[in-house]
């Protein structure tokens, strides 16, 4: 195991590493000046000089990079073009309303994947096993901004049951909580769908092998060997599904931050596209990929930590 | 043992498909969407960017089926148009992933073992950036277009073609009717072409009919952040884009943009998974 969680650590280290690389060759490689692309038009001489300066864009390529990796070790993302501001501070400071969307939506989504995907599989192939694949499947299919605009549409605007705007109020738990629902709703529907399947999938494989048929044959009651026998085995694909599934959040946030003004980091990145805030865009746009292989990578340890197959496939 | 002819695969596969009634359904509208961007044209009755401020922000009625927005134009021709729009983006965009996906994929399995692990490394940083993201910092950067939103979604979707065409090649190397073809002598081009291509081919074709709706959606959603297709392009995003900024005035905006973008995200999703239960039965149900 520490043979396997170090090289795995590695991987997501050198991923970074290298993204961070693509993300500076991104930069660079756009045709044009890239002082004047970071700091839009509004940029002044004396910005576009103190940037130069900053990025060492009169040094060589090579000095450059370590430069930029140097400040991001640092923790410097940058500065707001606008407020000089730093970058890491805005960005963080948007990060906690995105994580405590995503997490929301996590929790919800996994309780009901859960139950419907255990009730499929506890009755595979009957008429209720057939009508929950259906309702999986149209939950997959339903893209986040489209449930959070048909939602707003209904619940606040219509009904006017659920506030439409906002985060809430902070230090007010209930108030925060209110907020959170929509939003949640929106991006974990699909999330209900994928897990009732790969749930369902899962457990129907893990009920079919031989322990549990041993256990069946010494007569311990169906409920035990699905919730305790099966479930060990069964729940792994979950917590694979899980780490990625933070990828697919941090972008249908996004899409949710807009339809409802939440602030958040979704909601920092379009602003920062439309003012062309350059270093907020991209500061931000690192900070999620570096969450997003974070969890990947988490989720990979756990799973080989509970199944001792998966070391040895790295 | 005759081999049946293409047309009879094709056929059988078909009549499976229609078989199964959500695949029935996936492959009506799928069709359906197909034969709306053809002949859009002929489809609206009026033109996607005339204007009418007469008649601006009504419902549904005969004359306009699904309303008209702001500024008076008819809703339903530019959900019509927008069709096209859609699968102009969501074609190209799979169809070159799944190239590029099984050449590296390919290149990754055959070539040396340095090479491997370039690639894969490649692939796995590319992955790191979620799509969304991703799309939002080549958009910040190069500017929005409708080839801007297709070469993203080429470039985010490469991976897991290239992760699927790599394994399935490995797979396939190893395979006993691969090693009794080279014990007949044939040549690594004929083995290459005639025997792993249509192999690969086949599984990565299901995942790409299964990748179509998030495609759609993702340009619709681009184009929703008006980060996609410049107005006055009529897509499904920026229906739902104007409907959004007037849902306190009029819901029939909204409605009329989320009609289409479920239609094509639910018909191909049907479609897509008949296709992978007749095409792969052992993928069934895996989700």
């Amino acid at each position: 195991m520490p043979a396997y969680a170090a090289k795995r650590i590695l991987l997501a280290l050198l991923t970074i590493f290298l993204a961070v690389t693509l993300m500076f060759i991104m930069i660079r490689a756009i045709p044009g000046d890239p002082v004047s692309i970071l700091l839009g038009p509004r940029a002044t001489p004396e910005l576009k000089a103190a940037l130069i300066e900053r990025l060492a864009l009169d040094k060589p390529l090579y000095t450059q990079l370590f430069i930029f990796y140097r400040d991001l070790l640092h923790g410097d993302l940058g500065l707001d073009v606008f407020s000089n501001r730093s970058v890491t501070a805005i960005v963080f400071e948007q990060l906690p309303f995105t994580l405590e969307l995503i997490f929301a939506a996590i929790l919800w989504s996994a309780l009901l994947g859960l139950a419907l995907g255990l009730l499929a599989a506890a009755r595979p192939n009957t008429r209720l096993d057939k009508a929950l694949a259906i309702l999986s499947t149209a939950f997959v299919a339903a893209p986040a901004f489209v449930v959070a605009l048909l939602s707003l549409l209904l619940f606040s605007v219509h009904l006017q049951w659920l506030p439409a705007i906002g985060a809430g109020e902070s230090g007010n738990i209930p108030d925060r909580l209110y907020h959170l629902v929509l939003p949640s709703f929106a991006i974990g529907l699909s999330w209900v769908g994928y897990i009732a399947r790969i749930v369902r999938a899962s457990f129907l494989e893990v009920l079919g092998e031989d322990h549990i048929r041993t256990a069946r044959a010494f007569g311990v009651a169906e409920r035990k060997i699905l919730l305790s026998y099966a479930f060990r085995v069964g729940i792994l694909p979950v917590i694979t599904l899980l780490g990625v599934g933070m990828a697919f959040l941090l972008s249908a946030a996004v899409f949710t931050e807009i339809v409802f003004a939440r602030p958040g980091i979704g909601q920092l990145v379009i602003s920062s596209i439309n003012s062309r805030n350059y270093p907020v865009v991209m500061g931000s746009v690192l900070v999620s990929s570096v969450i997003f292989v974070v969890s990947t990578t988490i989720s990979d340890l756990v799973n080989a930590m509970l199944d001792p197959r998966i070391r040895s496939a790295l | 043992m005759t081999k049946p002819s293409r047309l009879a695969v094709v056929r059988r596969n078909l009549k499976l498909i229609l078989g199964n009634p959500l695949g029935a359904l996936g492959f009506g509208i799928v069709l359906l969407l197909v034969l709306v961007a053809i002949f859009a044209d002929f489809i609206a009755p009026y033109g996607y960017a005339d204007l009418n401020v007469r008649d601006r922000m009504q419902g549904p009625s005969p004359a306009h089926l699904l309303g008209t927005d702001q500024l008076g134009r008819d809703t339903f021709s530019r959900a019509v148009v927008g069709t096209r729009v859609a699968l102009l983006v969501a074609l190209p965009a799979v169809g070159g992933a799944l190239f590029f996906g099984m050449l590296l994929g390919m290149t990754a399995a055959l070539g040396a073992r340095w090479l491997d692990n370039a690639i894969m490394l490649f692939l796995d940083t590319i992955r790191s950036f979620p799509t969304v993201m991703f799309a939002l910092a080549v958009v910040a950067l190069v500017g929005p277009s409708l080839a801007t939103v297709v070469a993203v979604v080429m470039i985010t979707s490469v991976p897991v073609y290239g992760r699927v065409a790599r394994t399935q090649t490995l797979a396939l190397v190893n395979s006993e009717f691969i090693l009794a073809e080279r014990t007949m002598q044939a040549s690594f081009l004929r083995i290459l072409f005639v025997h792993m291509l249509p192999n690969i081919f086949g599984v990565l074709a299901i995942l790409a009919a299964l990748d179509i709706p998030a495609v759609i959606a993702l340009e619709a959603g681009l184009s929703f952040l008006g980060l996609g297709v410049k107005p006055p392009t009529p897509s499904w995003g920026v229906l739902l884009r104007d409907g959004y900024a007037l849902i306190r005035s009029t819901p029939w905006l909204v409605v009329a943009g989320v009609i289409p973008v479920i239609l094509a995200t639910l018909g191909f999703t049907f479609f897509g998974e008949a296709l992978r239960d007749v095409l792969d039965p052992k993928l069934r149900g895996r989700g």
